[in-house]
């Protein structure tokens, strides 16, 4: 290999990569290979990857051969932290973990709790939690379209600028929810640490007519563009097989027309009340996981708007949790898992009837969907791989932990 | 193929009485935790075997692995599988006791390709060491990383990490 140049010494990841040039080049089953490979780090500070994720890129010219992802620039021992915290300190450390959509997170890693503890939250409060929730979720989709039309083509940054100017309206609705607004610490075991403000409810409402206008500008911003159509349709196909081996979940694993939502399959909350669709795309390719995205937005809206017309009086927290909220839940384990923007969003935790978990693990949907990235990117164009880890939309903070 | 969501319509309690009469012996203290979980333990030397088993059922297949979580009881090592029925839509939870001074278990992840990366991380984290994996190698942490950070046993020291 001595057409192989790092300028470091070569890590374990690197050095896989080689050993598989080497040993295609042994039994020669991948044609051409001998010539012009190249082995390139895409990443961890590459723009294209939203985050420090590194590919390692086996090329040989333009198309590429080989990928492994190296992951874990971003690892904040989240995992570990949770072992020497009350349950109750955890909270604001959730937000962090998939930190496109915090209050996601925290739901997911609260419902566990209560479900340990046995807490029932008020209906007020289960209903507040779908409302933001779901603006979290338009929010979350905002930045994964936004960003990955950027990725595309000049012209999406155009895009980018449209749908940061409407997130910021979503954030500003849940920073006077919650007094944040990408780090929230707003869910508490039993219900949210504060009532709506008065006037939110006309403000939420005046952003549910303002919002699905801006949703057609975006559409007819890229969906007839001819070179959007042409780096978007047919690329980076995800089969149904796929997305049963690898367990892709979320607006990836509709887009490929598996109807798996956990809104519906395994439903919590309040949702079983409201009125949805399950958003299918028909062929798994990078232009259904951009559409996927677009439609759930609209059906987030019809989510919000029944939330905000049902939204019952009363407490929103339940009155046994008095300050220092010190829980100690029985002995015992505990998974669940939540629809989050990306996918399955579960949290296992382990109780050993202390106040502080034993044993907590996140069942993060990036961190799974990333896995199928050398089954998808093998073979294809380099600037391809761009628009399929952009449709992927991946967020390292949640894979990393 | 096309997936059809929880077209197997079948109450949580016959599944695993079919479960039971499938797998027997494999799958010791089987119970229904949730309305569409079941959870088993399983021997660490039958569980690729329980794990085919269950991703080959007809009609019925765990074809889907969710995620695997490896826990540290002090006194032994545990980890735990987290499989997923299209069909049924349900789910399936095996826990695997593992010697905590020799801690190998066998891979899934030839089985189930979505295990792979969980396996990596639970060797990186808790120090499981799975037989068979093609590229056990650590996931969130450093190459050079010392010890196994998970373990309630671990003492960070200044010389596990000597590139910092």
């Amino acid at each position: 290999m001595s057409d192989v140049f790092t300028s470091e010494a070569p890590d374990s990841a690197v050095r896989l990569a080689m050993e598989r040039v080497k040993a295609a080049q042994s039994v020669s089953d991948l044609e051409g290979l001998e010539l012009g490979t190249v082995i390139v780090n895409m990443g961890p500070q590459h723009p294209s990857t939203h985050g420090v994720l590194r590919l390692v890129v086996t090329l040989d010219g333009e198309v590429i051969r080989d990928v492994i992802p190296v992951i874990g620039y971003l690892h904040r021992c989240k995992e570990k932290l949770a072992e020497k915290r009350t349950y109750f300190q955890y909270i604001p450390i959730v937000d962090r973990t998939e930190y496109v959509a915090g209050m996601n997170c925290e739901w997911g890693y609260v419902r566990t709790v209560e479900k340990l503890a046995g807490i029932q939250p008020t209906r007020r409060a289960e209903f507040i939690r779908v409302i933001v929730a779901e603006l979290m979720r338009i929010a979350s989709h905002l930045v994964a379209i936004g960003t990955f039309v950027a990725d595309l083509a000049p012209l999406g940054t155009a895009m980018a600028f449209y749908t940061f100017r409407d997130r910021e309206r979503v954030l500003d609705l849940l920073e006077q929810v919650s007094g944040g607004r990408m780090m929230f610490n707003y869910f508490r075991f039993g219900g949210v640490r504060y009532d709506l403000p008065d006037g939110w409810v006309e403000k939420c409402r005046e952003f549910l007519d303002y919002f699905p206008p801006q949703i057609v500008e975006y559409e007819n911003l890229v969906n007839d563009n001819a070179i959007f159509l042409q780096r978007t349709i047919g690329k980076g196909v995800l089969t149904q097989q796929d997305v049963v081996d690898y367990a892709i979940t979320g607006p990836n694993a509709r887009a490929s027309g598996v109807a798996h939502d956990l809104r519906r399959t395994r439903p919590y909350s309040v949702y079983p009340e409201l009125d949805f669709e399950v958003c299918l795309g028909k062929h798994g390719d990078v232009y259904d996981r951009y559409q996927v995205r677009i439609d759930e937005m609209r059906e987030s809206l019809r989510i919000i708007r029944q939330a905000l017309a049902m939204l019952p009086q009363g407490p929103v927290q339940v009155g046994t949790l008095r300050p220092p909220y010190v829980i100690t839940p029985p002995p015992g384990a505990c998974y669940t898992a939540q629809e989050n923007p990306r996918g399955e969003y579960g949290t296992y935790i382990v109780s050993d009837g202390s106040r502080y978990p034993y044993r907590l693990k996140f069942r993060d949907p990036c961190f799974v969907n990333l896995q199928v990235f050398p089954k998808l990117l093998k073979g294809v164009k380099i600037a391809d791989a761009i628009a399929i880890s952009g449709s992927m939309d991946l967020v390292l903070g949640g894979i990393d932990r | 193929m096309s997936i059809a969501i929880g077209a197997v319509k079948l109450a949580i309690d016959d599944l695993g009485a079919r479960l039971g009469a499938e797998l027997g012996a494999d799958l010791a203290d089987l119970r229904v935790q949730e309305p569409d979980t079941l959870v088993a333990r399983v021997d660490r030397r039958r569980l690729r075997a329980v794990a085919a088993q269950l991703k080959g059922l007809a009609e019925i297949a765990y074809d889907s692995c969710n995620f695997v979580a490896a826990v540290d009881h002090v006194t032994h090592l545990e980890t735990v599988y987290h499989l997923y029925s299209y069909a049924t839509n349900s789910y399936i939870e095996l826990h695997v006791e593992i010697d905590r001074d020799n801690p190998v278990c066998d891979t899934i992840c030839d089985l189930y390709p979505a295990a792979d990366w969980h396996e990596r991380e639970a060797w990186d984290m808790m120090g499981v060491r799975f037989d068979g994996h093609p590229d056990l190698r650590r996931i969130l942490l450093k190459d050079d990383w010392i010890g196994h950070p998970l373990r309630k046993d671990y003492v960070d020291l200044l010389e596990n990490h000597p590139n910092v």
